[in-house]
């Protein structure tokens, strides 16, 4: 072989080896990436397990065909419902996996941790089940929120409490963390602004197992009316057994009525058993809702996973739809994402609708359903919204 | 007066649980001078055999206790057996401390991958029957609570003073090589001290499912508590134990009807911090070799 057959061997080599370089870029550009900050373990992980399976099922619908030409992934981390280990979490997120955009937290001071290290990584980051107002005020032009805030959340039950069930006075009963904390605030000042009674406040730490003393607490202040509950599902659970066996809300035969917000799964009042009678709260999802988007959802999901779907299911599938929605439209990589998000009109997902304002809060309400538990624990929707 | 009362029945209720924690913890430290961090583990694997025993076998809720204590102790044996041993002939009492967060942070994560992470509802048959008398209540699930934590109580201070394998742990606990110039084997009763203070701990776990939010992490929830009790009590000391267990109960509910429950840690480990500060051997002094 002559030394310019050789050469041109060569080149033609290198010519190959680029264009399949190219090729396999290309391809890879054409994958969407990303990033799930979801607890995975601690008290919170039932968060993080229901978020999977709607994620799943979503990725699954989506990447049948693709959506604009492109293919969704999605490389999960364990942001455990706190601040350290979704700091780190977050961190390996962004320096290893490089996501064009990231889901998550559920816990309030989990997102507000993560949210300093997205907007410098320039990455926009999607909530779904964070209600501290902090997250959205004064604004953050790389985080979006679907769920109703603290404030849309804690106006809405304080109003409804007031008007509709004639309460005129109340126990609070919250998790110290920014999200109970700042749920129970927003309450309080609605409620007596309309000129209701607050009787006691009282917070715990998530490190409480026995509610008994709280439950005789209450008990002893007399007649209570509603008593919204904001924490997680396990201490939940306990303070719902707790106050009906001290007699205090009606299903330990008392008058008082718990009122709770979007945290706790579906499934909680078969937990809870009788004493969860008459408990009245948000959930993000109503499964007797009759649009096509919410059957198809319900059809899916069991046809997947042999089981009834949850809000949580529900709020991580409508995750993935809004960002393969932000796709459809255009969007190609970080900045072009959180731009059509921001842009996002009318998605109808299956908790309810998105559009956002300018902190990047959804301003549709019909992302809440009023749920009332019933004798048999079975759940009455109260269309209250 | 009658919330005052019901506070006092519910802090009596809250100690008997931590004291049921508690006594292994202090029967291991007492013998071997080592804190055992997997303790919380067993507690929580307890509850779960307690929960499938009942929901999985069809079991009832009182042979679920056995079988809490059962399993637990089994544990113990195989943990000893298996790790710890090996490791103290080593000569090292490092090494077996941090082999007790190894085993605490595999069973932890074991549980989390066998379990899930959601909450098991685990209700006796006893959590929803309420009695009621002037003004005050108490379930019978946590009546028995009081009267198994009152049992074992008596019938580890009897093991402990009547029985001849008693009076040889408590000759371990004073002076190891002494008592293996006695004839006793010290080996075998650092066994028996594993296996006795992990079927306690079990069985706590059978007694706590129902009240405890029952995840692989339940047994976590307390043994903070728990350690707290044992060194207000006394490191290793079980009278100690047993009372320190009803004061932070007491105290948990008496703070939560005038302080607010986000006082709790705060008096409980003020309380810790003052009793290190006064009176460091505990609350019931005695010389640590007569503690088991």
């Amino acid at each position: 072989m002559t030394m310019r057959l050789r050469i041109r061997h060569i080149a033609a080599g290198v010519i190959v080896a680029s264009v399949l370089v190219v090729a396999s870029a290309r391809a890879e550009d054409k994958t969407i990436k990303i990033g799930a900050l979801l607890p995975i373990s601690g008290p919170g992980s039932y968060f993080g397990a229901q978020d999977k399976q709607g994620i799943e099922l979503a990725l699954e619908q989506i990447n049948k065909t693709g959506v604009n030409g492109r293919k969704l992934e999605v490389r999960y981390e364990d942001s455990g419902c706190s601040p350290l280990p979704a700091t780190q979490a977050a961190k390996r997120l962004i320096e290893q996996y490089k996501p064009d955009v990231v889901i998550g937290e559920e816990c309030s001071d989990a997102t507000l941790a993560i949210m300093p290290l997205m907007e410098e990584a320039n990455v926009p980051l999607l909530n779904a089940g964070s209600s501290s107002i902090k997250i959205t005020e004064p604004g953050n032009p790389w985080t979006f929120r679907i769920m109703p805030n603290e404030v849309m959340q804690g106006v809405d039950i304080a109003t409804n409490a007031y008007k509709r069930l004639n309460a005129r006075t109340a126990v609070l009963l919250y998790e110290n963390t920014n999200a109970g904390i700042g749920n129970a605030k927003v309450f309080n000042e609605t409620f007596t602004k309309l000129g209701g009674k607050i009787l006691a406040d009282i917070g715990f730490g998530r490190d409480v197992n026995d509610f008994t003393s709280i439950a005789t607490r209450i008990a002893g202040l007399g007649a209570v009316d509603v008593i919204p509950t904001y924490t997680l599902e396990g201490q939940g659970l306990k303070i719902t057994q707790a106050l009906a066996q001290a007699g205090v809300t009606k299903g330990g035969g008392g008058n008082a009525i718990q009122l709770g917000t979007i945290w706790l799964p579906f499934g909680f009042e078969q937990k809870a058993g009788k004493a969860a009678l008459g408990y009245i709260r948000i959930v993000q999802f109503d499964p007797t809702d009759q649009r096509p988007a919410v059957r198809d959802f319900i059809a899916a999901f069991k046809a997947k996973y042999n089981q009834e779907p949850t809000h949580l299911h529900a709020h991580a599938y409508d995750q993935i739809t809004l960002i393969a929605d932000a796709i459809k439209r255009g969007a190609s990589d970080p900045k072009s994402i959180r731009d059509a998000l921001a842009a996002t009109k009318n998605f109808s997902g299956v908790t309810g609708s998105a559009e956002f304002d300018k902190t990047n809060q959804n301003v549709k309400m019909d992302t809440v359903h009023y749920m009332e538990t019933q004798p048999d624990l079975s759940w009455k929707a109260l269309k209250w919204n | 007066m009658t919330v005052v009362l019901q506070q006092g029945i519910n802090g009596i209720v809250l100690g008997s649980l931590y004291v049921l924690v508690a006594l292994g913890l202090t029967l291991v430290y007492g013998v071997l001078v080592q804190i055992n961090f997997a303790h919380a583990d067993i507690v929580t694997l307890g509850a779960f055999s307690a929960y499938f025993f009942m929901h999985g076998l069809g079991g009832g809720y009182i042979p679920s206790i056995a079988v809490a204590l059962l399993v637990g102790g089994i544990l113990g044996w195989l943990m000893n057996a298996a790790i710890f041993a090996p490791l103290r002939e080593k000569g090292s009492e490092l090494l077996p401390l941090i082999a007790t967060i190894g085993v605490s942070v595999m069973m932890e994560n074991a549980m989390l991958a066998w379990f899930g992470p959601i909450p098991y509802a685990f209700d006796s048959p006893y959590s929803n029957h309420v009695m009621r008398l002037g003004g005050t209540f108490i379930t019978l699930q946590n009546a028995l609570i009081i009267a198994v934590s009152a049992a074992t109580i008596a019938l580890l201070y009897a093991f402990m003073k009547f029985t001849f394998l008693g009076k040889a742990l408590r000759a371990v606990a004073q002076d190891r090589e002494t008592a293996g110039l006695m004839g006793i084997n010290p080996n075998q009763l650092v066994m028996l001290t594993f296996v006795i203070a992990s079927a306690l701990a079990g069985m706590a776990g059978a007694m706590l499912g129902p009240v405890l939010v029952l995840t692989p992490f339940a047994g976590t929830s307390v043994i903070v508590k728990a350690f707290a009790i044992v060194i207000i009590g006394g490191f290793g000391n079980v009278e100690g134990t047993i009372l320190a267990g009803l004061v932070v109960g007491l105290i948990e509910s008496y703070t939560t009807q005038y302080l607010g429950p986000g006082m709790i840690d705060i008096v409980v480990f003020v309380l810790l911090l003052l009793m290190l500060a006064v009176r460091p051997t505990g609350l019931i002094a005695e010389r640590r070799e007569e503690n088991v």
